[in-house]
């Protein structure tokens, strides 16, 4: 890419001082109404920490509630209700925004050395359609609720009195605000990378944000037509959905997955792509097998599109479909081995700070090994007709979904906390927060996996006495993951208050964000940097300042 | 945004310059479209059988990709926006084959399951037209257990 | 996104053509930011590739199964007028495309004159088929369970149906959207905001109508000629 800027002295950015991000510009309207990609950032964080919370708040009520085999706090429909929300909130408002819409947009412009994402306005825009969705979809709390599950099948979603239709339009927009997202950062990465920052000098962490990219546009306008349809079958009972006119249900369930597969990837993708920043800077080692780990990225990405058959095994698709899908499953699991086993040799022979945010990486290459590993027991046909449906089901996308996405989230989040609030956190509680939220999730999802292999069914609100000891002990891991939340949140919280005001560079990082204040300028850096080493090139960096 | 004046347009180099297509271009290209449509509507009074469907989406196929070559300035524009392009063809096309491969080939299993039914009481026991069904299959399988 | 005018050094920026454009500040030059935006169209056309994609796959997937029925309803389509409709389509891209030609070339009157044109081929097209759908309604031709044709052999008719009206109404909600845009430019055109050196919204609009044509090539022939 030819570029008419030929500034070339490396970025020196001013310590500290009254022109940061935050205290730019004063007042509420100026953050509703701001550009800055960093303020938007923050605005999408608080609002999925907010989703977070919520949708954390049913699942202890849902776990509540299994305490015991029966009746425990609410009544069964309440039940449904409450596990199609948090399924609801969890995907579409917390896991999917979380790390493009609040670290991506952050750090993203950041690491490439520019000013701002390519189109500041239809990023605020994003925003805001993620506010309106939300609303829309929270909307049905107030009115009467939803007890499709978080999938939407028909034909029951065709049929039951709840709000569907406000949940699904909900969606719909709220797929909106993560095309805009995703378009945003392709163009961004193609355009705006500050000289010197070449395809395969960008922090991993993009590859992750890229490959995401590239499902969020190919995947989410077929979630938009899908609802599209479920209302009009609701509404005007076109038929295409009910199998009394014609129709066919399944095709709801391919039409879903086509996105809502893909979608797992947009969730654990950019995880990913945190963790090998993570791995990287606290092992102060050039990651191993870039390019493999870039590429594995946008492989998993791609692959992603083959496989969704893999939920609808047991559906009535045809048997030669459901062959070709699980074949096709397991190959997911080659461009996944290859970043664990990336991973791995970048900690070899590294020297690891064992810091909160390297304590969290740890923990997902535990949970994330499971989760993915138990996803090829699923992919499998004949495994699958024993456990499909089952808590082992459960317990396998938590095991990916939080165990991977969430652990890599507030990974991130501790870690790039210093340059977003220009504060410390305590070390301390973080660790604590980081081995309370490790034990507290095993002790919740493992015994599921226990659970789901006996044939515990999921989505059931009354359950066979001989599961309440597991039933129980998944209920109190829940309290340790709950009270884990608290620690972290009170940590970061009182950061903001009584931190120690953070350096430019707390862990000794390479990339981009750390050659700015903490927290950066409005236009992040003073002036365009550019860049003559990797963003790993560890032992090159130590053997220029020694010499 | 506005105090960032060190990037102003004395700083950024050369201006937009437009690539302009003669306004023959444009009209042979709408004529060509015309032409299309004409045949293509003449073309389903015809009867070819399967061939109709095939013939009408060759001639959409390609007044589609004049329509993109020319007037979307494909042909004229970075390789990149092709490949966006032509990419979002390839994956609908795996969508639409995916399902397909479900849809059109469902049932076949219960056919098999009719001929050869399952013993409920000694499921792996294997009834004795399923062993025969076997012996046909793999005449070299090891005896059934029992 | 772009800075006022005052920071254009000393230039009177009448002579620089469009007086309200400047680079924005996070571009590094004005190539870059007409080719980031035509890159971002492009993406958001696959998006919406995609979304009617999932119409073209019901089709798909409905028609193989119920070949005779769907060959029978789509006689109840009027050729003639989808006919109409495709040319009408296909001279108001052609007339998009001279827009954008002109406004590549500053040439305001002419940019003006083609939105126009443009703009009453969208609202003939929504005229015809107006005129389409109140003879279905009329009929009973109606999707799914509001079917109530007379004289048709097969049982499922009204699933075609239920396709015809889901595609070409989202394709009629797209021309509807497109005229918005168009307008939108034709406001931008007469404030004298274009010109060779920033066309782009214009050329951006002229994608999003192209690709609105783009769909109705299709659609016609499968649902009109084929069925």
């Amino acid at each position: 890419m030819s570029r008419s800027i030929t500034v070339d002295e490396v970025a020196a950015a001013p310590d500290s001082g009254g022109t940061d991000y935050i205290n730019a510009t004063k007042g509420v309207w100026s953050w509703l109404t701001t550009v800055d990609h960093k303020r938007i950032g923050i605005m999408y964080l608080v609002s999925v920490l907010t989703a977070f919370a919520l949708g954390g708040f049913f699942a202890l009520l849902l776990r509540l509630e299994l305490l015991t085999p029966k009746h425990t706090i609410m009544s069964a429909d309440t039940y449904n209700q409450a596990f199609t929300l948090h399924g609801v909130v969890m995907v579409f408002l917390f896991i999917i925004p979380s790390i493009p819409g609040a670290l991506g947009n952050f750090f993203l412009p950041i690491m490439i050395g520019a000013k701002d994402v390519a189109f500041p306005r239809l990023n605020l825009l994003s925003l805001y359609l993620y506010w309106i969705g939300a609303i829309f979809a929270l909307s049905s709390i107030l009115s009467s609720g939803l007890d499709t599950g978080w999938t939407f099948y028909v034909p029951y979603s065709s049929t039951t009195n709840t709000a569907v239709v406000n949940v699904t339009l909900g969606a719909f927009v709220l797929g909106f605000s993560s095309i805009l997202t995703g378009l945003n950062f392709i163009v961004t990465l193609h355009k705006l990378r500050a000289p010197g920052v070449g395809w395969f000098k960008m922090p991993l962490f993009l590859w992750g944000l890229y490959a995401t990219s590239i499902v969020q546009i190919l995947a989410t306008p077929v979630l938009g037509i899908t609802l599209l349809l479920l209302v009009f079958e609701r509404t005007l009972h076109i038929g295409i959905f009910d199998p009394a006119l014609g129709g066919d249900p399944v095709l709801f369930q391919h039409f879903f997955w086509f996105y809502s597969h893909p979608a797992v990837y947009i969730m654990i993708l950019p995880g990913m792509g945190i963790i090998s920043e993570l791995i990287a800077v606290h092992a102060h080692r050039k990651v191993f097998g870039y390019k493999a780990i870039a590429f594995s990225s946008v492989a998993i990405a791609l692959v992603g599109f083959l496989v969704w058959g893999h939920h609808m095994f047991v559906a009535g698709q045809s048997e030669l479909a459901s062959t070709i899908f699980s074949f096709l499953t397991f190959l997911v699991a080659i461009p996944s081995g290859v970043k664990v086993f990336n991973w791995i040799g970048t900690l070899w022979g590294g020297s690891i700070s064992f810091k909160a945010p390297m304590l969290f990486a740890l923990s997902f290459l535990f949970l994330f090994t499971i989760g993915g590993l138990t996803g090829v027991f699923l992919g499998m046909l004949s495994v699958d007709m024993h456990l499909h449906d089952t808590y082992f089901v459960v317990a396998h996308f938590h095991y990916v979904m939080m165990g991977g996405t969430v652990t890599a989230f507030v990974g991130g989040l501790h870690h790039w906390w210093p340059k977003m609030t220009g504060r410390m956190y305590s070390e301390k509680l973080a660790v604590l927060s980081c081995a309370l939220y490790f034990i507290g999730f095993n002790a919740t999802f493992f015994t599921q996996f226990l659970m789901g292999s006996r044939g515990m069914p999921r989505r059931y609100y009354n359950y066979l006495d001989q599961f309440q000891p597991l039933h129980a002990f998944s209920t109190f891991g829940s309290w340790i993951l709950g009270a884990a939340f608290l620690v972290m949140l009170y940590n970061l919280l009182n950061s903001l208050k009584n931190g120690e005001r953070a350096p430019k560079n707390p862990w000794g990082g390479l990339s981009l964000e750390w050659e700015t204040a903490s927290p950066p300028v409005t236009e992040n850096f003073v002036h365009v940097p550019h860049v003559e080493h990797g963003p790993y090139d560890y032992a090159a960096t130590v053997a220029r300042r020694a010499s | 945004m506005s105090d960032h004046a060190q990037h102003g347009p004395g700083g950024h180099g050369k201006d937009h310059v437009p690539h302009i297509l003669p306004l023959s271009t444009y009209f042979k290209t709408w004529g060509a479209l015309m032409v299309l449509t004409v045949i293509t509507v003449g073309a389903s009074y015809l009867n070819f059988g399967p061939g109709n469907l095939v013939l009408a989406m060759l001639i959409a196929t390609a007044k589609a990709a004049t329509v993109a070559l020319v007037f979307m300035h494909l042909y004229y524009d970075h390789k990149f926006h092709g490949v966006i392009f032509v990419s979002s063809l390839v994956f609908l096309g795996i969508f639409i084959a995916f399902t397909m491969f479900d849809t059109e080939t469902r049932g076949r299993a219960e056919a098999m399951e009719g001929e050869h039914p399952a013993n409920i009481k000694d499921p792996f026991g294997g009834t004795a037209s399923e062993a025969a069904a076997k012996a046909k299959l793999k005449p070299a399988a090891a005896p059934a257990h029992h | 996104m772009s800075a006022p005018a005052e920071i254009v050094e000393g230039q009177p920026s009448a002579e620089r053509g469009s007086p309200q454009f400047e680079v924005a500040h996070h571009f590094d030059s004005a190539d870059t930011q007409f080719d980031a935006g035509r890159m971002g169209v492009w993406l958001f056309l696959v998006t919406e590739i995609l979304l009617f994609g999932g119409l073209f796959c019901t089709f798909a997937v409905f028609r193989s199964w119920y070949f005779e029925d769907f060959v029978e309803a789509h006689h109840h389509l009027n050729k003639v007028m989808g006919g109409a409709n495709t040319l009408v389509l296909i001279g108001s891209s052609l007339t998009m495309a001279l827009a954008v030609r002109a406004a590549q070339m500053t040439d305001k009157k002419q940019t003006t004159r083609m939105l126009v044109i443009t703009l009453l081929c969208a609202a003939t097209f929504l005229v015809v088929k107006y005129f389409e759908y109140s003879a279905k309604f009329e009929h009973g031709l109606l999707p799914g369970a509001y079917f109530h044709g007379e004289g048709f052999q097969g049982t499922h008719a009204g699933v075609f149906f239920a396709i015809y009206f889901l595609m070409t109404g989202v394709h009629g909600l797209h021309v509807l959207i497109g005229m918005g845009l168009i307008t939108w430019m034709l406001i931008r055109n007469l404030r004298g905001d274009f010109s060779s050196r920033y066309y782009a919204p214009v050329e951006n609009v002229g994608l999003y109508w192209h690709l609105v044509d783009l769909v109705w090539i299709y659609l016609f022939p499968l649902l009109y000629l084929v069925g």
